[in-house]
Protein backbone atom coordinates (compact mmCIF):
# COMPACT_ATOMS: atom_id res chain seq x y z
CA UNK A 1 0.00 0.00 0.00
CA UNK A 2 1.49 3.18 -0.73
CA UNK A 3 2.92 5.09 1.95
CA UNK A 4 2.10 9.49 2.57
CA UNK A 5 3.57 12.05 4.37
CA UNK A 6 0.84 13.10 6.64
CA UNK A 7 0.56 16.48 8.26
CA UNK A 8 -0.48 16.87 11.88
CA UNK A 9 -0.94 20.62 12.02
CA UNK A 10 -1.72 21.25 15.16
CA UNK A 11 2.18 19.27 15.97
CA UNK A 12 4.14 22.27 13.71
CA UNK A 13 6.23 24.18 16.21
CA UNK A 14 7.69 25.90 12.69
CA UNK A 15 11.11 24.68 13.51
CA UNK A 16 12.02 23.67 10.01
CA UNK A 17 14.04 20.57 10.66
CA UNK A 18 12.08 19.32 7.83
CA UNK A 19 12.78 21.91 5.15
CA UNK A 20 16.84 21.58 6.22
CA UNK A 21 16.79 17.79 6.32
CA UNK A 22 15.39 17.91 2.74
CA UNK A 23 18.13 19.87 1.12
CA UNK A 24 20.47 18.16 2.35
CA UNK A 25 18.66 14.81 1.48
CA UNK A 26 18.94 16.29 -1.95
CA UNK A 27 22.67 17.49 -2.16
CA UNK A 28 25.27 15.44 -3.04
CA UNK A 29 27.31 14.91 0.01
CA UNK A 30 23.81 13.85 1.92
CA UNK A 31 25.75 15.71 4.95
CA UNK A 32 24.80 19.13 6.23
CA UNK A 33 28.15 20.11 6.62
CA UNK A 34 29.14 19.10 2.40
CA UNK A 35 25.31 20.37 1.93
CA UNK A 36 26.47 23.94 2.89
CA UNK A 37 30.13 23.68 1.19
CA UNK A 38 28.21 22.62 -1.99
CA UNK A 39 28.66 24.40 -5.40
CA UNK A 40 25.16 23.83 -6.07
CA UNK A 41 23.34 24.86 -3.73
CA UNK A 42 20.75 21.99 -2.23
CA UNK A 43 17.23 22.84 -2.57
CA UNK A 44 14.50 21.85 -0.45
CA UNK A 45 11.03 20.42 -1.29
CA UNK A 46 8.65 20.98 1.60
CA UNK A 47 7.95 24.42 3.06
CA UNK A 48 7.06 25.81 6.32
CA UNK A 49 4.12 28.59 6.22
CA UNK A 50 3.40 30.88 8.99
CA UNK A 51 -0.49 31.31 8.36
CA UNK A 52 -2.25 33.50 11.58
CA UNK A 53 -0.72 31.96 14.53
CA UNK A 54 -0.53 28.42 12.19
CA UNK A 55 2.69 27.16 11.07
CA UNK A 56 1.97 24.21 8.61
CA UNK A 57 4.43 22.27 6.37
CA UNK A 58 3.65 21.70 3.09
CA UNK A 59 5.23 19.29 0.60
CA UNK A 60 3.91 17.52 -2.65
CA UNK A 61 0.49 15.41 -2.15
CA UNK A 62 0.99 13.26 -5.14
CA UNK A 63 -2.59 13.42 -5.11
CA UNK A 64 -5.05 10.69 -7.35
CA UNK A 65 -5.88 13.31 -10.07
CA UNK A 66 -2.93 15.24 -10.12
CA UNK A 67 -2.85 19.25 -12.21
CA UNK A 68 0.79 19.54 -12.46
CA UNK A 69 0.04 15.98 -14.63
CA UNK A 70 -2.43 17.42 -17.17
CA UNK A 71 -0.76 20.46 -17.27
CA UNK A 72 3.15 19.27 -18.17
CA UNK A 73 3.70 20.48 -21.82
CA UNK A 74 6.65 18.78 -21.95
CA UNK A 75 5.53 15.14 -21.17
CA UNK A 76 8.33 15.40 -18.26
CA UNK A 77 6.12 14.79 -15.18
CA UNK A 78 4.84 11.20 -14.36
CA UNK A 79 3.27 8.71 -12.07
CA UNK A 80 6.16 6.18 -10.95
CA UNK A 81 4.53 2.54 -10.24
CA UNK A 82 4.92 3.61 -6.54
CA UNK A 83 2.55 6.74 -7.59
CA UNK A 84 5.26 9.06 -6.97
CA UNK A 85 4.09 12.03 -9.26
CA UNK A 86 7.89 13.42 -10.06
CA UNK A 87 9.62 15.24 -13.18
CA UNK A 88 12.89 13.69 -12.62
CA UNK A 89 14.18 10.11 -14.04
CA UNK A 90 11.31 10.03 -16.67
CA UNK A 91 11.08 10.05 -20.19
CA UNK A 92 11.43 13.39 -20.58
CA UNK A 93 13.07 16.22 -19.46
CA UNK A 94 11.64 19.36 -17.97
CA UNK A 95 12.00 22.37 -19.90
CA UNK A 96 11.17 25.07 -17.21
CA UNK A 97 7.49 26.00 -18.74
CA UNK A 98 6.10 26.82 -15.48
CA UNK A 99 2.66 25.07 -16.33
CA UNK A 100 2.77 22.77 -13.29
CA UNK A 101 3.70 26.02 -10.92
CA UNK A 102 0.93 27.48 -12.15
CA UNK A 103 -2.23 24.69 -11.97
CA UNK A 104 -0.42 23.51 -8.24
CA UNK A 105 -3.03 24.03 -5.36
CA UNK A 106 -0.16 23.81 -2.79
CA UNK A 107 2.24 25.62 -4.47
CA UNK A 108 4.94 23.03 -3.23
CA UNK A 109 6.63 23.12 -6.94
CA UNK A 110 9.42 25.57 -7.46
CA UNK A 111 10.21 27.04 -10.16
CA UNK A 112 14.41 27.48 -10.41
CA UNK A 113 14.43 30.65 -13.33
CA UNK A 114 18.12 30.04 -14.56
CA UNK A 115 18.31 26.48 -14.73
CA UNK A 116 14.56 26.37 -16.14
CA UNK A 117 13.58 23.41 -14.24
CA UNK A 118 10.57 22.96 -11.63
CA UNK A 119 11.76 21.49 -8.65
CA UNK A 120 9.06 19.17 -6.43
CA UNK A 121 9.00 16.50 -3.68
CA UNK A 122 10.65 13.71 -5.46
CA UNK A 123 11.00 11.04 -2.82
CA UNK A 124 13.98 10.25 -3.75
CA UNK A 125 15.30 10.91 0.24
CA UNK A 126 14.24 7.25 1.91
CA UNK A 127 16.33 6.30 4.76
CA UNK A 128 17.84 2.63 5.33
CA UNK A 129 13.85 2.18 7.09
CA UNK A 130 12.27 3.66 3.69
CA UNK A 131 11.32 6.62 5.32
CA UNK A 132 11.34 10.40 3.78
CA UNK A 133 13.89 12.62 5.54
CA UNK A 134 11.74 15.22 6.66
CA UNK A 135 9.51 12.91 8.85
CA UNK A 136 12.61 11.57 9.95
CA UNK A 137 13.59 15.17 11.05
CA UNK A 138 10.48 16.24 12.52
CA UNK A 139 10.95 16.25 16.60
CA UNK A 140 7.26 16.86 16.95
CA UNK A 141 5.67 14.11 15.40
CA UNK A 142 3.97 16.80 13.04
CA UNK A 143 4.95 14.71 10.07
CA UNK A 144 4.58 11.34 10.27
CA UNK A 145 4.67 8.56 7.24
CA UNK A 146 1.62 6.23 6.98
CA UNK A 147 -0.28 4.04 4.51
CA UNK A 148 -3.60 5.97 3.56
CA UNK A 149 -5.60 4.24 5.59
CA UNK A 150 -9.45 6.24 5.47
CA UNK A 151 -8.56 8.05 8.08
CA UNK A 152 -5.60 10.05 6.21
CA UNK A 153 -7.91 9.62 3.10
CA UNK A 154 -10.32 11.57 5.10
CA UNK A 155 -7.37 14.37 6.14
CA UNK A 156 -6.72 14.56 2.43
CA UNK A 157 -10.14 15.27 0.93
CA UNK A 158 -10.84 17.66 4.18
CA UNK A 159 -7.77 19.60 3.37
CA UNK A 160 -8.77 19.64 -0.12
CA UNK A 161 -12.33 20.63 0.73
CA UNK A 162 -10.90 23.45 2.75
CA UNK A 163 -8.31 24.67 0.70
CA UNK A 164 -9.53 24.65 -2.75
CA UNK A 165 -13.42 23.70 -2.44
CA UNK A 166 -14.48 27.25 -0.64
CA UNK A 167 -15.89 25.64 2.18
CA UNK B 1 -15.73 -2.10 -27.33
CA UNK B 2 -13.75 -0.69 -30.73
CA UNK B 3 -12.72 3.17 -30.40
CA UNK B 4 -11.04 5.29 -32.96
CA UNK B 5 -9.15 8.74 -32.00
CA UNK B 6 -8.98 11.34 -34.63
CA UNK B 7 -5.90 12.99 -33.57
CA UNK B 8 -2.67 12.25 -31.75
CA UNK B 9 -2.08 15.27 -29.92
CA UNK B 10 -2.18 16.66 -26.83
CA UNK B 11 -6.36 15.21 -26.68
CA UNK B 12 -5.76 12.27 -28.61
CA UNK B 13 -3.12 10.84 -26.47
CA UNK B 14 -4.56 11.72 -23.24
CA UNK B 15 -7.57 9.81 -24.06
CA UNK B 16 -6.01 6.75 -25.61
CA UNK B 17 -3.34 6.75 -22.52
CA UNK B 18 -6.71 6.91 -20.11
CA UNK B 19 -8.92 4.93 -22.23
CA UNK B 20 -6.24 1.75 -22.29
CA UNK B 21 -5.95 1.91 -18.60
CA UNK B 22 -9.55 2.00 -17.67
CA UNK B 23 -10.40 -0.38 -20.68
CA UNK B 24 -7.82 -2.99 -21.50
CA UNK B 25 -9.56 -5.09 -24.20
CA UNK B 26 -10.21 -2.24 -25.87
CA UNK B 27 -9.66 -1.98 -29.78
CA UNK B 28 -8.36 1.48 -29.60
CA UNK B 29 -7.15 3.32 -32.80
CA UNK B 30 -5.26 6.38 -33.25
CA UNK B 31 -5.74 8.26 -36.66
CA UNK B 32 -3.17 11.57 -37.37
CA UNK B 33 -2.53 13.11 -40.49
CA UNK B 34 0.74 14.26 -38.97
CA UNK B 35 3.48 11.61 -40.25
CA UNK B 36 5.67 11.96 -36.83
CA UNK B 37 6.01 10.13 -33.07
CA UNK B 38 3.63 12.29 -30.74
CA UNK B 39 5.53 15.83 -30.06
CA UNK B 40 4.48 18.77 -27.57
CA UNK B 41 3.07 21.39 -30.12
CA UNK B 42 3.74 24.00 -27.23
CA UNK B 43 7.43 23.52 -27.78
CA UNK B 44 7.90 23.97 -31.65
CA UNK B 45 9.04 27.38 -31.34
CA UNK B 46 12.41 25.44 -30.44
CA UNK B 47 13.12 23.96 -33.55
CA UNK B 48 12.47 27.46 -35.01
CA UNK B 49 15.31 27.97 -32.42
CA UNK B 50 17.81 25.35 -34.44
CA UNK B 51 16.47 22.43 -31.84
CA UNK B 52 15.94 18.87 -33.13
CA UNK B 53 13.00 16.65 -33.70
CA UNK B 54 13.87 14.32 -30.50
CA UNK B 55 14.15 17.27 -28.12
CA UNK B 56 10.14 18.16 -28.60
CA UNK B 57 9.24 14.76 -28.32
CA UNK B 58 5.79 14.33 -26.24
CA UNK B 59 5.96 10.35 -25.61
CA UNK B 60 8.67 7.83 -26.27
CA UNK B 61 8.15 5.70 -29.83
CA UNK B 62 6.97 2.77 -27.43
CA UNK B 63 3.97 4.43 -26.08
CA UNK B 64 1.60 2.88 -28.15
CA UNK B 65 3.12 -0.18 -29.01
CA UNK B 66 3.34 -1.02 -25.39
CA UNK B 67 -0.18 0.37 -24.79
CA UNK B 68 -1.85 -2.08 -27.72
CA UNK B 69 -2.95 1.14 -29.12
CA UNK B 70 -2.64 1.31 -32.99
CA UNK B 71 -1.76 4.27 -34.46
CA UNK B 72 -1.88 5.22 -38.26
CA UNK B 73 0.23 8.22 -39.03
CA UNK B 74 -0.13 10.37 -41.93
CA UNK B 75 -3.42 9.38 -42.77
CA UNK B 76 -6.18 12.41 -43.36
CA UNK B 77 -9.75 11.52 -41.89
CA UNK B 78 -11.84 13.14 -44.56
CA UNK B 79 -15.78 12.06 -43.32
CA UNK B 80 -17.70 10.78 -40.34
CA UNK B 81 -21.05 8.55 -41.30
CA UNK B 82 -22.64 8.51 -38.02
CA UNK B 83 -25.77 6.66 -39.11
CA UNK B 84 -22.97 3.51 -40.05
CA UNK B 85 -20.61 4.45 -37.03
CA UNK B 86 -17.79 4.49 -39.42
CA UNK B 87 -14.89 6.92 -40.55
CA UNK B 88 -13.28 6.86 -44.10
CA UNK B 89 -9.62 7.92 -44.32
CA UNK B 90 -6.38 7.47 -46.43
CA UNK B 91 -7.07 6.06 -49.60
CA UNK B 92 -10.24 4.81 -49.32
CA UNK B 93 -10.20 3.24 -46.22
CA UNK B 94 -12.87 2.57 -43.19
CA UNK B 95 -12.67 2.48 -39.92
CA UNK B 96 -15.96 1.42 -37.94
CA UNK B 97 -16.51 2.50 -34.11
CA UNK B 98 -18.62 1.64 -31.04
CA UNK B 99 -17.15 5.23 -29.49
CA UNK B 100 -15.40 8.20 -32.01
CA UNK B 101 -13.23 11.05 -30.34
CA UNK B 102 -12.67 13.74 -33.01
CA UNK B 103 -9.75 15.76 -31.33
CA UNK B 104 -8.99 17.38 -34.72
CA UNK B 105 -7.01 20.22 -32.90
CA UNK B 106 -7.15 24.09 -34.86
CA UNK B 107 -5.17 25.86 -37.53
CA UNK B 108 -3.55 29.16 -37.92
CA UNK B 109 -5.82 31.57 -39.14
CA UNK B 110 -4.70 33.50 -42.17
CA UNK B 111 -4.55 37.16 -43.21
CA UNK B 112 -5.98 36.89 -46.37
CA UNK B 113 -4.08 39.55 -47.98
CA UNK B 114 -2.44 39.93 -50.69
CA UNK B 115 1.00 37.79 -51.44
CA UNK B 116 0.42 35.76 -48.55
CA UNK B 117 1.32 32.47 -50.75
CA UNK B 118 4.71 33.85 -51.62
CA UNK B 119 7.50 31.71 -50.43
CA UNK B 120 8.53 32.50 -47.09
CA UNK B 121 5.78 33.55 -45.88
CA UNK B 122 4.90 30.64 -42.85
CA UNK B 123 1.99 29.89 -40.07
CA UNK B 124 3.39 28.37 -37.02
CA UNK B 125 1.72 24.77 -35.88
CA UNK B 126 3.39 21.89 -36.64
CA UNK B 127 6.67 20.41 -36.88
CA UNK B 128 6.54 20.16 -40.38
CA UNK B 129 5.77 24.16 -40.76
CA UNK B 130 8.51 24.77 -37.53
CA UNK B 131 11.27 22.75 -39.61
CA UNK B 132 10.29 24.56 -42.96
CA UNK B 133 10.74 28.03 -41.32
CA UNK B 134 14.10 26.48 -39.83
CA UNK B 135 14.85 26.26 -43.64
CA UNK B 136 14.12 29.57 -44.74
CA UNK B 137 15.61 31.01 -41.39
CA UNK B 138 19.23 29.55 -42.33
CA UNK B 139 19.27 31.39 -45.88
CA UNK B 140 16.97 35.02 -44.66
CA UNK B 141 19.04 37.94 -44.13
CA UNK B 142 15.97 39.44 -41.84
CA UNK B 143 12.51 37.85 -40.78
CA UNK B 144 8.86 39.76 -39.96
CA UNK B 145 6.81 38.41 -37.15
CA UNK B 146 3.04 39.20 -37.20
CA UNK B 147 1.37 39.01 -34.04
CA UNK B 148 1.96 39.71 -30.48
CA UNK B 149 0.74 37.00 -29.34
CA UNK B 150 2.44 33.76 -27.48
CA UNK B 151 2.78 31.59 -30.78
CA UNK B 152 4.58 35.23 -32.47
CA UNK B 153 6.77 35.88 -29.46
CA UNK B 154 7.86 32.37 -29.02
CA UNK B 155 8.99 32.46 -32.63
CA UNK B 156 10.48 35.84 -32.72
CA UNK B 157 12.68 35.00 -29.76
CA UNK B 158 13.55 31.48 -31.33
CA UNK B 159 14.17 33.15 -34.79
CA UNK B 160 16.37 35.98 -32.63
CA UNK B 161 18.58 33.62 -30.75
CA UNK B 162 19.62 32.23 -34.30
CA UNK B 163 21.04 35.57 -35.29
CA UNK B 164 18.30 36.65 -37.31
CA UNK B 165 17.23 40.47 -36.89
CA UNK B 166 13.61 40.22 -36.30
CA UNK B 167 10.59 42.40 -36.14
CA UNK B 168 7.17 41.96 -34.91
CA UNK B 169 4.30 44.27 -35.73
CA UNK B 170 1.70 44.58 -33.15
CA UNK B 171 -1.84 45.42 -34.07
CA UNK B 172 -2.42 46.59 -30.55
CA UNK B 173 -1.06 48.93 -28.52
CA UNK B 174 0.72 46.27 -26.39
CA UNK B 175 2.04 42.74 -26.28
CA UNK B 176 0.08 39.47 -24.80
CA UNK B 177 -3.22 41.30 -24.17
CA UNK B 178 -5.04 37.83 -23.59
CA UNK B 179 -2.66 37.89 -20.95
CA UNK B 180 -1.11 41.16 -19.67
CA UNK B 181 -1.84 44.57 -19.02
CA UNK B 182 0.46 47.44 -19.97
CA UNK B 183 2.76 47.65 -17.35
CA UNK B 184 3.64 43.89 -17.18
CA UNK B 185 3.36 43.54 -21.04
CA UNK B 186 6.53 46.50 -21.31
CA UNK B 187 8.50 44.71 -19.06
CA UNK B 188 8.44 41.52 -21.36
CA UNK B 189 8.53 43.85 -24.42
CA UNK B 190 11.63 45.06 -22.63
CA UNK B 191 13.16 42.13 -22.08
CA UNK B 192 12.63 41.08 -25.72
CA UNK B 193 14.47 44.73 -26.83
CA UNK B 194 17.72 43.65 -24.71
CA UNK B 195 17.38 40.76 -26.55
CA UNK B 196 17.34 42.81 -29.86
CA UNK B 197 14.10 41.97 -30.86
CA UNK B 198 12.45 45.26 -32.59
CA UNK B 199 8.16 46.13 -32.49
CA UNK B 200 6.31 48.17 -34.76
CA UNK B 201 2.61 48.81 -32.61
CA UNK B 202 -0.44 49.87 -34.53
CA UNK B 203 -0.10 47.95 -37.80
CA UNK B 204 -1.04 44.80 -39.58
CA UNK B 205 0.45 43.94 -42.89
CA UNK B 206 -1.68 44.76 -46.08
CA UNK B 207 0.21 43.03 -48.62
CA UNK B 208 3.48 40.59 -48.58
CA UNK B 209 5.60 41.72 -51.97
CA UNK B 210 8.05 39.84 -53.21
CA UNK B 211 12.09 40.90 -54.29
CA UNK B 212 14.43 39.92 -56.60
CA UNK B 213 13.06 36.55 -56.80
CA UNK B 214 9.11 37.13 -58.09
CA UNK B 215 7.79 33.55 -56.29
CA UNK B 216 9.71 34.98 -53.10
CA UNK B 217 8.94 37.07 -50.22
CA UNK B 218 10.77 40.56 -49.94
CA UNK B 219 8.70 42.89 -48.09
CA UNK B 220 6.12 42.91 -45.89
CA UNK B 221 3.74 45.97 -46.53
CA UNK B 222 2.06 48.04 -43.90
CA UNK B 223 -1.04 50.35 -43.59
CA UNK B 224 0.95 53.21 -43.39
CA UNK B 225 2.40 52.05 -46.92
CA UNK B 226 5.80 51.06 -45.16
CA UNK B 227 7.29 48.27 -46.61
CA UNK B 228 9.56 46.32 -44.41
CA UNK B 229 12.37 44.05 -45.97
CA UNK B 230 11.97 40.32 -44.84
CA UNK B 231 13.54 37.01 -45.93
CA UNK B 232 10.94 35.36 -43.85
CA UNK B 233 7.70 36.18 -42.44
CA UNK B 234 5.31 34.60 -40.16
CA UNK B 235 1.76 34.90 -39.75
CA UNK B 236 0.91 34.60 -35.74
CA UNK B 237 -2.45 36.10 -35.40
CA UNK B 238 -4.51 32.71 -33.68
CA UNK B 239 -5.86 29.74 -34.52
CA UNK B 240 -9.65 28.60 -35.10
CA UNK B 241 -10.91 25.10 -34.39
CA UNK B 242 -10.49 22.23 -37.13
CA UNK B 243 -14.71 21.86 -36.69
CA UNK B 244 -15.38 20.48 -40.44
CA UNK B 245 -15.41 16.41 -39.54
CA UNK B 246 -18.59 16.83 -37.12
CA UNK B 247 -20.20 20.12 -38.96
CA UNK B 248 -19.99 18.01 -42.35
CA UNK B 249 -21.43 14.91 -40.45
CA UNK B 250 -24.32 17.18 -38.63
CA UNK B 251 -23.13 17.80 -35.96
CA UNK B 252 -23.79 21.49 -33.53
CA UNK B 253 -20.80 23.44 -34.27
CA UNK B 254 -20.51 27.19 -32.73
CA UNK B 255 -17.37 28.46 -32.07
CA UNK B 256 -15.98 25.19 -31.86
CA UNK B 257 -17.58 21.65 -31.80
CA UNK B 258 -20.06 21.92 -29.40
CA UNK B 259 -19.95 19.27 -26.91
CA UNK B 260 -22.10 18.28 -23.50
CA UNK B 261 -20.55 18.13 -19.81
CA UNK B 262 -19.25 14.26 -20.71
CA UNK B 263 -17.37 15.53 -23.89
CA UNK B 264 -20.34 13.95 -26.32
CA UNK B 265 -21.48 15.91 -29.57
CA UNK B 266 -24.41 16.32 -30.81
CA UNK B 267 -23.58 13.27 -33.28
CA UNK B 268 -24.47 9.54 -31.55
CA UNK B 269 -21.57 7.89 -29.68
CA UNK B 270 -19.23 10.89 -31.24
CA UNK B 271 -16.87 12.48 -28.47
CA UNK B 272 -14.87 15.64 -28.90
CA UNK B 273 -11.76 17.19 -26.86
CA UNK B 274 -8.80 19.98 -27.04
CA UNK B 275 -8.65 22.50 -29.60
CA UNK B 276 -11.49 21.97 -31.97
CA UNK B 277 -14.92 22.14 -29.04
CA UNK B 278 -15.93 25.01 -27.70
CA UNK B 279 -16.26 25.61 -23.66
CA UNK B 280 -17.67 27.77 -21.24
CA UNK B 281 -15.28 29.63 -19.20
CA UNK B 282 -15.71 29.22 -15.16
CA UNK B 283 -14.93 33.11 -14.67
CA UNK B 284 -16.58 35.18 -17.35
CA UNK B 285 -19.55 32.00 -18.27
CA UNK B 286 -18.80 32.82 -22.11
CA UNK B 287 -18.43 30.53 -24.61
CA UNK B 288 -14.91 30.22 -26.31
CA UNK B 289 -12.89 28.18 -28.18
CA UNK B 290 -11.14 25.67 -25.60
CA UNK B 291 -7.79 26.22 -27.74
CA UNK B 292 -5.10 25.39 -24.48
CA UNK B 293 -3.00 22.56 -24.64
CA UNK B 294 -3.43 21.66 -20.61
CA UNK B 295 -7.36 22.09 -21.38
CA UNK B 296 -6.78 19.71 -24.09
CA UNK B 297 -4.77 16.63 -22.15
CA UNK B 298 -7.89 17.28 -19.27
CA UNK B 299 -10.41 16.98 -21.83
CA UNK B 300 -8.99 14.23 -23.55
CA UNK B 301 -8.64 12.44 -20.19
CA UNK B 302 -12.82 13.05 -19.17
CA UNK B 303 -13.61 12.16 -22.37
CA UNK B 304 -12.16 8.35 -21.84
CA UNK B 305 -13.85 8.03 -18.72
CA UNK B 306 -16.86 9.01 -20.46
CA UNK B 307 -16.66 6.51 -23.42
CA UNK B 308 -15.82 4.02 -21.26
CA UNK B 309 -18.81 4.54 -19.44
CA UNK B 310 -18.16 5.89 -16.50
CA UNK B 311 -20.26 8.68 -16.24
CA UNK B 312 -18.08 11.37 -14.97
CA UNK B 313 -18.90 15.84 -16.11
CA UNK B 314 -16.15 17.79 -16.79
CA UNK B 315 -16.16 21.20 -15.08
CA UNK B 316 -16.35 24.03 -17.03
CA UNK B 317 -12.51 25.02 -17.17
CA UNK B 318 -10.47 28.36 -16.81
CA UNK B 319 -9.66 29.42 -20.41
CA UNK B 320 -6.78 31.67 -19.83
CA UNK B 321 -4.20 29.90 -17.95
CA UNK B 322 -0.78 30.71 -19.59
CA UNK B 323 2.96 30.76 -18.45
CA UNK B 324 6.04 31.05 -20.27
CA UNK B 325 9.33 32.76 -19.57
CA UNK B 326 11.26 35.26 -22.04
CA UNK B 327 14.90 35.28 -20.99
CA UNK B 328 14.90 36.08 -17.47
CA UNK B 329 11.46 36.95 -17.17
CA UNK B 330 9.08 34.46 -16.38
CA UNK B 331 5.11 34.89 -16.09
CA UNK B 332 1.81 33.30 -15.49
CA UNK B 333 -1.67 34.90 -16.16
CA UNK B 334 -4.62 33.36 -15.12
CA UNK B 335 -8.50 34.24 -15.23
CA UNK B 336 -9.65 37.42 -16.39
CA UNK B 337 -8.46 40.30 -15.65
CA UNK B 338 -11.32 42.67 -17.23
CA UNK B 339 -13.53 40.99 -15.16
CA UNK B 340 -12.07 42.67 -11.79
CA UNK B 341 -14.00 45.64 -10.14
CA UNK B 342 -10.96 46.38 -7.83
CA UNK B 343 -6.86 45.19 -7.94
CA UNK B 344 -4.29 44.81 -5.57
CA UNK B 345 -0.62 45.09 -7.49
CA UNK B 346 2.71 45.38 -6.11
CA UNK B 347 5.94 45.82 -7.93
CA UNK B 348 9.55 45.58 -6.84
CA UNK B 349 12.17 47.00 -8.29
CA UNK B 350 11.30 47.22 -12.10
CA UNK B 351 11.84 42.92 -11.72
CA UNK B 352 8.36 41.47 -10.27
CA UNK B 353 5.06 42.68 -10.72
CA UNK B 354 1.91 40.62 -9.33
CA UNK B 355 -1.64 42.00 -10.52
CA UNK B 356 -4.69 40.33 -8.56
CA UNK B 357 -7.99 41.08 -9.96
CA UNK B 358 -11.24 41.07 -7.46
CA UNK B 359 -14.87 41.04 -7.91
CA UNK B 360 -17.08 40.64 -4.82
CA UNK B 361 -14.67 39.36 -2.77
CA UNK B 362 -13.43 36.78 -4.93
CA UNK B 363 -10.19 36.55 -6.86
CA UNK B 364 -11.23 36.00 -10.21
CA UNK B 365 -8.09 36.63 -12.19
CA UNK B 366 -4.40 37.43 -11.30
CA UNK B 367 -0.86 38.58 -13.32
CA UNK B 368 2.64 37.46 -11.94
CA UNK B 369 5.87 38.69 -13.68
CA UNK B 370 9.37 37.98 -12.30
CA UNK B 371 8.39 35.93 -9.41
CA UNK B 372 5.52 33.17 -10.03
CA UNK B 373 6.12 30.85 -7.08
CA UNK B 374 2.48 29.52 -5.28
CA UNK B 375 0.87 31.21 -8.51
CA UNK B 376 -0.79 27.10 -8.43
CA UNK B 377 -2.61 28.68 -5.31
CA UNK B 378 -4.08 31.44 -7.09
CA UNK B 379 -5.41 29.44 -9.87
CA UNK B 380 -7.01 27.39 -7.39
CA UNK B 381 -8.50 30.47 -5.56
CA UNK B 382 -10.10 31.32 -9.03
CA UNK B 383 -11.50 27.92 -9.33
CA UNK B 384 -12.99 27.88 -6.09
CA UNK B 385 -14.66 30.60 -6.11
CA UNK B 386 -13.75 31.12 -2.12
CA UNK B 387 -14.04 34.41 -0.62
CA UNK B 388 -11.05 35.98 0.27
CA UNK B 389 -12.57 37.52 3.33
CA UNK B 390 -9.22 38.35 6.02
CA UNK B 391 -6.71 36.50 3.46
CA UNK B 392 -6.54 39.86 1.35
CA UNK B 393 -4.69 42.39 3.40
CA UNK B 394 -1.55 39.91 3.08
CA UNK B 395 -1.91 38.68 -0.82
CA UNK B 396 1.00 39.61 -2.33
CA UNK B 397 4.49 39.79 -1.86
CA UNK B 398 4.16 36.09 -1.38
CA UNK B 399 2.63 36.20 1.72
CA UNK B 400 -0.37 33.87 1.17
CA UNK B 401 0.24 30.39 0.32
CA UNK B 402 -2.24 26.75 0.91
CA UNK B 403 -1.30 27.17 4.59
CA UNK B 404 -3.45 29.90 4.75
CA UNK B 405 -6.79 27.92 3.23
CA UNK B 406 -6.74 25.27 5.70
Amino acid sequence: MTREVLIRYDRCTGCRSCELACAVAHSASKTLLGAIGEAKRPLKRIFVHQAGAKKVPLNCRHCGEAPCLDACIAGSMYRTTEGIVTNEGGERPCVGCWMCVMVCPYGVIRSELKEKLAVKCDRNCLDDGKVPACVRACPTGALVYESIDQFGEDRRKEFLAKAVGGQ
Amino acid sequence: MKVVIVGNSAAGIAAAENLRSLEPLAEITVLSQENHPSYSRCLIAEIVAGAVFDSIRYRPDSFFEERNINLIRGVRVHSVNHASSTVSFGEEKEASYDKLLVATGSRPVRLGVAGEELDGVFVLRSYDQAELISRCAAAANDAVVIGGGLVGLKAAYALRRRGLPVTVLVKSSHLLTRQLDALSAAMVEKELREAGISFIYGQNPVGFKCGADPKALGFVVLEDGREIPAGLALVAKGVSPNAELVREAGGEISSGIKVNAFMETSLPNVYAAGDCIEVTDCVTGRQTPSALWTLAVEQGRYAAINMAGRQKAYPDPLTRLNAAQFGRLPFVSVGAMEEGEEFLTWQKEGRVYQKLAIREDRLVGFIMVGLIEQAGVFTSLIKSKRPLGNLRGDFLQGKVSAANLI
